[in-house]
């Protein structure tokens, strides 16, 4: 029994020196698993970002249940001044209208919106389907199957949406992410997507309609869904800061400067033309009625397909 | 020709064989100790790699992941608990042989067919990629499901004894697997109405609580000291005869590690337990297995590190990663400005070919660092019993937690070591329960997508496609051969009772 007692022994000099060391850093919590495409630019985001703070920042990935467990952590520190989340669309204002969570949109100090991409509206390019028109056409007889990185995520509302407001007859089928739906986009499984630019570049896909309120450069010929005659349908992939409730105004403005300045710099500039992030700053107030916007959008387009809980 | 020199001058500079040095070893040592695994070691040396040029990144990543899924099997045999999930099928022979004092033996066999896996899937990479690329677009939701189905059988041929435990034990990780959003709805469910479990249950605390857990938990329940004590690590290789005499095992392991590694949604661990089904139904040696015998180390590390190369096929070819690792290495390239996908070998071959001359070099190196690895470890397990299991439930620890940061994985990591212990002693057995926990997503998933794609008719999967076909005829094959050796048995059983009497 000599050795269980040096089991003990060896445990509490553990948790002895685990709480020596947790000290006064800000947490940035990345609601996703590290190496994810909002990870790496909340990576980017964060040397800048702390050096204008005057801090030393651990980005720490706090993930599951579609972003909404890093969220919560973030929402549940009211007050705490040295925590802030880099946060997703669909933890902000999807979620809150599917499932019974700790928190809403009204939970957050909200900071700046970093970078946002529109979605496109995309089939195959080895499909013979070359516009929207053509697309709606073809489903009558037999309603075609879209594809999506999940249940609940962007591109399923996207879809959701168009279904909703067109002719067009469609039917949802989830994936774990965009890649497993876009090899199922490849073997023909699902015949359409609705994803942004980066996906679009990388895969051999064709867009028919842009979801935004005006036509996007570089691809001037793709109309938005409004010119197809469909109500306004925007929908855009974008990433922003926010910091729990409760901090002080001094402290939201710090945030808030670095975040402007993180966003206007070379560094991160650089950074976001490679990975193909389109930067899209909003200030504090702006970024706020923007998710307050895009929440009851959304839940919209979830009522309007039966998604609602 | 011009493009392969230059690749292998890329990939041959001091940088880049300084950070496969130190990339494979350190993914060695994570491997081996409990609950730190590949996406933990991946996580740990990502950030170091945002300063470096795209292929010194890359090898160091690539030696952090190929020296994991090795090393995994290091705690595997010597003190029956996979360093990592990819090498629960290691312990089955593994720690037998441990037992029977051929600790060198096992472990050389673990590393030589871990090499051995890691550059056959390599050559399969450079030669065939495009084609299996294509071919594993074929692999829809229904082909998956019955590959799945395929690989579920494997807990049949593992639950020796009572083969009703082995079901319930498998039943039971499938059902973990459960817990959290559904997959296709996004509705929560068993949650039992708390938020904190709808995140679901993670495998590595759940895996981390099976076997390291339940292991340290066994050892100070057990009263003689001989039962304790920890082999002293020893690597002894293959001789060029052994080799030959188990040629086929590697290469079949090899095979179906590289092919398994290559479809989506699937990754090492099933394809480890894929390649020791198969060498149940196959080996010359099948009766010995699960007793220490070789073939099963053979099947289990050749193909779990073939399938570190293999996963790069879909990632780089289609630019759709395999696995949340592969995922991870595609997000390195993106910060390098190198976006993986259908033309990155048409504008980018001279990196596509660095990487390749760089994974067949970190083979090397992790056979070349097996040695000093695993004497590490031999001087780590040198310690007082009991600081080596408490180093073992701390690291335990930090691994279920550093995954998803979540401090309930703790709790669930705690809570399956108990529940292990108490079914070890039982005799049931833990393997099915990690085969269902791993497999149970991706059976449940497809299956369901299947059925949105057929509109809800289940007899449609046998004739959706000529490899869905196939592989449940297989299937039926499998089970067939099972039943039918069992009657057969009984009979002979039967026959011999008849005789005395």
């Amino acid at each position: 029994m000599t050795s269980l007692r040096y089991l003990l022994a060896a445990l509490a000099l553990i948790g002895a020196t685990q709480s020596a060391v947790a000290a006064d850093n800000l947490d940035i919590i990345v609601p996703f698993a590290a190496g994810g495409a909002t990870d790496i630019v909340a990576r980017s985001f964060e040397p800048t970002f702390s050096q204008q703070l005057g801090v030393t920042s651990v980005v720490r990935n706090v993930a599951g249940a579609s972003a909404t467990v890093g969220t919560a952590e973030v929402a549940k520190s009211e007050g705490n001044p040295n925590i802030i989340g880099y946060e997703p669309a669909g933890a902000l204002t999807i979620q809150p209208s599917l499932k019974k969570l700790p928190y809403g949109p009204d939970s957050f100090t909200y900071i700046c919106r970093t970078v946002s991409n529109p979605m496109f509206l995309m089939v195959s390019k080895s499909s013979d389907i070359t516009s929207f028109k053509q697309l709606v056409k073809e489903s009558q007889d037999q309603p075609f199957l879209y594809g999506s990185s999940g249940p609940g995520t962007l591109p399923h509302l996207a879809m959701a949406a168009t279904v909703v407001n067109s002719d067009l007859k469609a039917e949802h089928i989830p994936y774990s992410g965009s890649g497993p739906a876009m090899n199922a986009l490849a073997g023909n499984e699902i015949q359409i997507m609705a994803d942004t630019e980066t996906i679009l570049e990388n895969y051999d896909l064709r867009p028919l309609a842009v979801f935004a309120d005006h036509r996007v450069e570089g691809y001037d010929d793709v109309p938005t869904i409004e010119e197809l005659g469909l109500p306004e349908l925007d929908f855009a992939v974008w990433q922003g800061v926010v910091a729990p409730k409760g901090i002080s105004d001094e402290r939201a403005q710090q945030y808030a400067d670095a975040c402007k300045a993180t966003v206007e710099s070379d560094k991160f500039k650089t950074f976001a033309d490679k990975a193909k992030a389109g930067i899209a700053y909003l200030g504090p107030d702006d970024f706020k009625s923007f998710v307050q916007k895009r929440f009851e959008a959304n839940k919209q387009v979830l009522k309007d397909a039966g998604l609602t809980r | 020709m011009d493009v392969i020199l230059a690749a292998m001058g890329d990939a041959f500079t001091w940088q880049a064989l300084l950070a496969i040095v130190i990339g494979t070893w350190a993914g060695i040592i994570i491997g081996g100790l409990p609950g730190l695994g590949s996406v933990v070691g991946l996580t740990i040396f990502l950030p170091f790699t945002f300063g470096m040029d795209v292929i010194t990144s890359m090898a160091l990543l690539i030696g952090v992941y190929c020296g994991s899924v090795y090393g995994g099997s290091i705690t595997a045999i010597l003190i029956n608990t996979p360093g990592t999930p990819q090498s629960a099928a290691t312990v089955f022979d593994g720690y037998p042989m441990t037992q029977q004092g051929r600790v060198d033996e096992a472990l050389g066999w673990a590393t030589f067919a871990s090499f051995f896996g890691g550059v056959l899937s390599c050559v399969l990479l450079i030669f065939c990629a495009p084609q299996l690329a294509k071919f594993a677009v074929n692999f829809g939701s229904i082909e998956v499901f019955a590959l799945v189905c395929l690989a579920m059988l494997c807990i049949v041929g593992i639950s020796r004894g009572s083969l009703l435990k082995g079901l319930v034990c498998g039943m039971m990780g499938f059902f973990f697997s459960m817990v959290g959003s559904d997959p296709i709805t996004g509705a929560d469910r068993f949650t039992f109405g708390t938020y904190a479990l709808s995140s679901g249950l993670d495998l590595i605390p759940v895996v981390v609580g099976a076997f390291a857990l339940s292991e340290v938990f066994v050892r100070f329940s057990a009263r003689d000291e001989e039962a304790t004590s920890i082999p002293e690590a020893r690597l002894r290789f293959p001789t060029l005869r052994e080799i030959g005499r188990r040629l086929i095992e590697l290469v079949r392991g090899s095979f179906i590690g590289s092919f398994v590694g290559a479809l989506p949604g699937t990754g090492a661990a099933a394809a480890a337990f894929i390649s020791y089904a198969a060498a149940q139904k196959l080996s010359p040696r099948r009766a010995n297995l699960g007793k220490g015998e070789p073939d099963g180390i053979i099947a289990s590390e050749s193909s779990n590190n073939a399938v570190t190369g293999s996963a790069f096929i879909p990632t780089l070819a289609l630019g759709i990663p395999g696995d949340v690792v592969t995922a991870m290495m595609m997000g390195a390239m993106v910060i390098h400005g190198i976006t993986p996908g259908v033309r990155l070998m048409a504008d980018q071959a001279q990196t596509v070919y660095a990487l390749f001359v760089v994974l067949i070099i970190v083979n090397v190196a992790m056979l070349i660092l097996s040695k000093p690895s695993i004497g590490l470890f031999r001087y780590l397990f040198k310690l007082p019993l009991g600081f080596v299991m408490a180093g073992i439930v701390m690291f335990s620890f930090i691994g279920a937690v550093s995954v998803r940061g979540n401090p309930l994985d703790l709790v669930v990591a705690a809570l399956t070591g108990i529940l292990a212990y108490v079914l070890r002693r039982g005799g049931y057995p833990l393997a099915p329960l990690v085969i269902g926990m791993v497999l149970g997503p991706a059976l449940e998933s497809s299956l369901r997508r299947g059925l949105l794609i057929s509109r809800g008719d289940f007899f449609s999967f046998f004739t959706h496609s000529g490899i869905a076909t196939t592989l449940f005829v297989l299937i039926a094959l499998f089970l067939v051969w099972t039943v039918a050796a069992g009657v057969l048995e009984w009979r002979a059983k039967l026959a011999a009772q008849e005789e005395r009497s």
